[in-house]
């Protein structure tokens, strides 16, 4: 199995990526001008209380050293102390995931949902009237700032309307028994309505795209006429042959749009105060609480790198000239 | 002398021609009639601004000009709520968009092509560890890369410069290198280099005017990159408070609660402006495929 | 039941291309009989893919069929509504693409494709499927256990064996194979020949083969039909069309090809000279502005397909001195001298 091995082989050739990513955050967080701890010691500290703190965080060792520490605590999957909530930062981190996640998937499902369909749509529909308003503003919606969409459809439908809430996940005061309740309550949907519809609208143009060009390409392969030739179904020709086919690519970047969509998430999440890694990103590094902003970006970049692993899997599974060579 | 002038086009023309601009192409044009308009503005803005962007104005009865409608006192698109006028900030806005928007596209196209050259033409272990970096930059999220970058650094917008010019290459640069591979597989590199021409001579004469247009077009998307990134980070507060930007804009608004005003006469036109110059990328973009890669169709 | 299972009869075909149109063919005659293998032969670009194509009615979108008759059993099939034609599609005119490489679906195994065509079109249960797929690749020789496999795991030669395999599943009256064994090397064109021509007999259909390759219509087939920028220009039995042309394109042709068995016959002469462009077709013979013989006549009147001999027709004002143009059309000077 070849196939095996190219799997392993980009799996390591990605490990070396992740590997270099930390190293980069690594430097990025303790080079920069400016002590980091700056912030969170008092001026009014004595010198031994400030050494204290800077041992009880390991700044007093030279670099290298610092280094070893960091990358053996993160294959502990230690993530150190967050400044500010004094607690350790993977806990609040992957507490936060969940929230992030449900955002981006719910949208994106939407997104790829509606983008096949109208792709395929267009494709078939291509040189109509249709088709030439559409295109320019399926491309306008990706010229389109995520946040500002999400202000515009939230002094519309939450400021002026009424209809969502405009921001967070729960009622104030509400109650869950579980994580579960929560996230199956209308209100949860309620709130998530918004910031998931501002994301697919966002999202929409690139599966759209994709599958539109795909398509129209598809359709001029000989297996298509071929199709047609065989007096099969116009249903059959157009979905089980061109659709299938055009769909590969779409389908692989799928995957790829989950890790653009997480970036994506930072200024959403901020904008609709949803508790997730990208606000908790912004709020850290705004209060400089480096250890939480540095654990939030890594979880952040090993969601892209995985994302771009399963990417290159799927399209090898969907792929019978690759997954049958 | 005219005659002449048309036998041998100056150094501007022939670079003008090898653009290739796509003028065929009527949604094309529209992007560069808007990228020509924002130019204008840019450059005029001290002309067209009625008012400094962060100057505080008053209305004749010396009350603070805050929170006014459009038209309201003469304020052609209104106020803000701290009584600064938004048509001059829109105005002014433009100049910031494009500066950050053209120096990040050339700072991209620039690294991009230099890299994809270097990388498709020498082939081997420089290939190899450029196309390595590329995959470290592709592993970087780049928003919150730039977050990080500009709270440590000074607030400037040339921050979000910077971040593209270390991470976005990546994309421009691997597109290059395969057209580089292309192009050297074709005979004319190789009868060059027969001829004795040396590997600098032969990059500029022969491989880099064919990667132009490509260039360009990578450019161009890095232009609507750059201008949504700043406005991100403006918007999310980590943006240079001394210059005025659609971004900073937005982000005012935001925080003077204009959406629950229902003051979209504040943030609805600096949104326009933003999709209209990346929008504009993007059609300079298509048209430009449509002439590079034909077989593509539409 | 008629003697011929199609008939063409003055077919046109015309392309949209920007503002005007290219009448890819233009008036387009002959016959299939029952039971034999036509060969439709000429240069690229001459009309053969187009009336294969026309055929089914499955063509270009920017194509249609402008004119003449498509007699298939005795009736118009170029007249009947689209659902009454799509009903005859590949349950009695099945298609050999050129490439089966790209005709067949990649993502789709070959018993998959089998499969489609023999139950959506076909009609048969899941395990008459089953046994119609062992049973068609036993056929063409290929073992049933490669069923499962994936297009792309097929050698050139084998995939051509599928198409056949495809287009035979519906037990067709007509099979149209466009170029079936153009991609293939020598060795493996003769043997997908040689099949075809064994199923060919075994089962009574008939079979139009394009081909721009006269050898090899000369190996295979019973009758040809030579077609030049979008006309026949001469059309009868294999043995007297290919070795007593009447037409002068014919005679050139005859000396442009080796022969698929290898012989040597001679030294190879190609005809000088492009077909027209068919945007703006010359007027009279099309072939005039190459044809060593042409007279006056030739560049201002087109000819008829006429017979010269029973069942041997040609469209040449010079018909009549056929025999004495052979010779000449023999010598390489004849060619080499016009240009």
């Amino acid at each position: 199995m070849s196939h095996l091995k190219a799997v392993a082989s980009r799996t390591l050739q990605l490990a070396l990526v992740l590997w270099a990513v930390v190293t980069i955050l690594f430097l990025m967080f303790r080079l920069m001008p400016g002590n980091p701890m700056a912030a969170y010691i008092d001026p009014t500290f004595t010198v031994e209380q400030q050494q204290a703190l800077m041992a009880q965080f390991g700044l007093d060792k030279p670099l290298w050293e610092q280094y070893f520490i960091y990358l053996g605590n993160l294959l502990q999957g230690e993530l150190g102390q967050s400044f500010r909530y004094r607690e350790p930062v993977a806990e609040r981190i992957f507490a936060l995931l969940p929230n992030t996640l449900i955002l981006t998937f719910s949208s994106l499902f939407v997104a790829y949902a509606f983008g096949i369909l109208a792709g395929a749509y267009l494709a078939w529909r291509r040189g109509s009237a249709v088709e030439n308003a559409a295109i320019p503003l399926v491309l306008m919606t990706r010229a389109m700032p995520e946040f500002w969409l999400g202000m515009v459809l939230l002094a519309v439908f939450s400021f002026w309307l009424g209809w969502f809430p405009a921001g967070g996940t729960r009622p104030a005061g509400a109650d869950y028994d579980s994580l579960w309740a929560l996230y199956t309550s209308r209100d949860f949907l309620s709130y998530l309505a918004l910031p998931a519809l501002t994301l697919a609208i966002y999202s929409q143009g690139l599966p759209l795209l994709l599958m539109r060009s795909n398509m129209l390409d598809v359709m001029k392969e000989d297996f298509v006429t071929m199709a047609r030739i065989k007096g099969l179904s116009n249903w059959t020709v157009v979905v089980r042959h061109a659709a299938r086919n055009a769909l590969l690519p779409v389908m692989t970047s799928f995957a790829i749009a989950v890790g653009y969509q997480l970036q994506g998430n930072v200024v959403v999440e901020s904008i609709f105060s949803w508790p997730g890694l990208g606000r908790e990103l912004v709020n850290a590094v705004s209060a400089s609480d480096y250890p939480l902003a540095q654990g939030a970006f890594l979880m952040i970049a090993v969601v892209v790198i995985l994302m771009n692993l399963i990417a290159d899997m799927l399209y090898a599974l969907l792929d019978p000239r690759i997954s049958h060579a | 002398m005219h005659d002449l002038a048309l036998q041998k086009p100056g150094l501007v023309g022939r670079l003008f021609r090898s653009l290739k601009l796509p003028l065929s192409d009527p949604f094309a044009v529209f992007g560069l009639a808007v990228y020509a308009t924002f130019l204008l503005t840019a450059i005029f803005a001290d002309a067209i601004a009625p008012y400094d962007p962060t100057e505080i104005l008053y209305t004749p009865e010396y009350e603070l000009a805050s929170d006014l409608r459009p038209g309201e006192q003469g304020f052609i698109l209104g106020t803000t709520s701290l009584g600064r006028d938004i048509f001059s900030q829109i105005v002014y806005g433009t100049r910031s968009a494009l500066i950050i928007g053209i120096t990040a596209a050339f700072m991209v196209a620039l690294i991009g092509s230099v890299v994809g050259l270097v990388s498709g033409y020498f082939g081997g272990w420089v290939d190899a560890v450029l196309m390595r970096l590329a995959d470290i930059a592709f592993g970087i999220p780049f928003l919150p890369f730039v977050i990080v970058l500009a709270a440590f650094l000074e607030p400037s917008i040339w921050n979000v410069v910077l971040a593209m010019a270390l991470v976005l290459w990546r994309d421009t640069g691997r597109v290059i290198r395969s057209q580089v591979l292309t192009l050297r597989s074709r005979g004319y590199v190789d009868a060059a280099r027969v001829c004795g021409s040396s590997d600098l001579k032969i990059i500029l004469r022969h491989i880099a005017p064919n990667i132009l247009p490509l260039s360009f077009l990578y450019g161009s998307i890095a232009i609507g990159w750059a201008i949504l990134t700043e406005a991100s980070i403006s918007f999310l507060g980590f943006g240079d408070p001394q210059s005025i930007s659609w971004g900073y804009m937005l982000q005012d608004a935001f925080a003077s609660q204009a959406l629950a005003k229902q003051a979209y006469y504040w943030f609805v036109p600096p949104g326009i402006c933003i999709i209209l110059v990346v929008s504009a990328g993007f059609f300079i973009t298509r048209g430009y495929e449509n002439l590079l890669f034909p077989k593509l169709g539409r | 039941m008629t003697a011929n299972l199609l008939s063409v009869r003055d077919l046109k075909v015309s392309y949209r291309v920007g503002n005007g149109h290219i009448d890819a063919v233009d008036g387009a005659s002959f016959d299939v009989p029952r039971g034999s293998i036509v060969g439709l032969v000429g240069e690229s670009g001459c009309g053969k893919t187009t009336v294969a194509r026309a055929l089914t009615r499955v063509i270009a979108d920017n194509a249609r069929i402008t004119g003449g008759q498509i007699l298939f059993d005795g009736k118009d099939i170029a007249a009947i509504p689209e659902r009454q034609m799509n009903a005859l599609r590949w349950r009695d005119i099945a298609f050999i693409p050129q490439s089966a490489m790209n005709s067949l679906d990649p993502v789709y195994t070959v018993e998959y494709q089998l499969n489609e065509v023999l139950r959506r079109r076909g009609g048969l249960s899941a395990r008459e499927a089953r046994i119609r797929c062992e049973a068609l690749f036993e056929m063409v020789g290929i073992e049933k256990g490669r069923l499962r496999d994936y297009p792309h795991q097929f050698s050139g030669g084998m995939r051509q064996r599928v198409a056949i395999a495809l287009a035979l599943a519906l037990n067709p009256k007509l099979v149209i194979a466009d170029e079936p064994v153009t991609a293939l090397d020598v060795i493996v064109q003769r043997q997908i020949l040689d099949q075809l021509r064994e199923l060919q007999m075994m089962l009574g259909i008939s079979v139009i083969l394009v081909t721009h390759d006269i050898s090899v219509v000369a190996y295979i087939c019973d009758r040809t039909v030579v077609m030049y920028a979008g006309r026949v220009a001469e059309a009868g039995p294999m043995e007297a069309v290919l070795t007593r042309p009447a037409h002068p394109y014919t005679m050139g042709l005859r000396n442009a090809f080796p022969d698929l068995a290898g012989a040597a016959s001679g030294t190879l002469t190609p005809i000088d000279g492009a077909p027209p462009n068919l945007a703006n077709p010359p007027p009279g013979c099309r072939f005039a502005p190459r044809c060593p013989f042409a007279i006056e006549l030739c560049s201002t009147e087109s000819p008829s397909l006429a017979e010269i001999v029973p069942d041997h027709r040609v469209a040449c004002h010079r018909a009549s001195e056929a025999s004495a143009l052979r010779e000449i059309a023999a010598r390489t000077e004849t060619w080499l001298a016009h240009a």
